[in-house]
């Protein structure tokens, strides 16, 4: 299945676009979005350890623009946001 | 009563006038602004401007919530908040947010404003990318809006 994220803040350094497309087996959890974006980072950008460092810290909004954990599950097609540490004012 | 709003940087500016007109009450006897302004310096740095990236839906929801949240914690009497944020970039000494708040009483403004920028740098998604005068820019760690031990 695909989950889209769009990107936000410091994470959209990882991308030319303003999201990024994942496939990831079904019956998928944010959990498991995580540790994929980690992968395509580890792989994408093997010596920023910064971005690695950003998908660990980072929340997740689902398109109801609430903030999801780790145990929310996803369907195909689902959309996330991805929320790194903020800091305005 | 209650305003908050992202403004982009690219389309708008955000106003003290809007700001004192929203707030102004007869059933308030204190008023306070808090205005939030980009400075030359932080980290050694030389800082010549800040980015600012906004989720604004989350942002105006959260705004909401923490104006909620307030009035319950601080039992406040015939509160008016408005907060705007830019978006978008914002040069030295541009002004990056304002927080206008009236109530009946001035410790109620004090703790209202103090309430509401520290609870917005807490949880609210807002991002700045600082730009350097050596041409480079850099965004600025936050801090996480979920416990990462639990997620």
């Amino acid at each position: 299945m695909k989950i889209k994220i769009e990107l936000f803040g410091a994470a959209r350094d990882f991308s030319k676009e303003d999201f990024l497309e994942l496939t990831l087996p079904e019956i998928t959890s944010v959990k498991e979005v995580r540790e994929n974006l980690a992968d395509f980072i580890q792989s994408k950008y093997p010596d920023n350890k910064n971005f690695l460092e950003i998908v660990k810290r980072s929340a997740f909004a689902n398109e109801q623009n609430e903030i999801v954990h780790d145990d929310y599950k996803l369907s195909n097609q689902s959309k996330l946001c991805i929320i790194p540490p903020v800091g305005g004012g | 009563m209650f305003h908050g709003k992202v403004i982009d940087a690219s389309k708008g500016t955000i106003s003290l006038d809007a700001a004192q007109k929203f707030i102004t009450s007869e059933k308030c006897g204190a008023s306070l602004f808090f205005i939030g302004t980009v400075r030359n310096h932080n980290n050694n740095k030389n800082v010549t401007g800040i980015t600012y990236d906004s989720h604004d839906a989350i942002v105006e929801k959260s705004f909401k919530e923490i104006y909620d949240e307030a009035i319950q914690k601080l039992k406040l009497e015939y509160p008016v908040v408005f907060i705007e944020h830019t978006k978008g970039y914002v040069p030295l000494g541009g002004i990056s947010i304002i927080i206008a708040v009236a109530a009946k009483h001035r410790s109620q403004v004090y703790d209202l404003s103090r309430y509401i920028i520290e609870e917005i740098k807490k949880r609210t998604p807002i991002w700045k990318k600082e730009h350097y005068d050596n041409n480079e820019s850099d965004w600025l760690k936050g801090n996480p809006v979920i416990d990462i031990e639990k997620k």
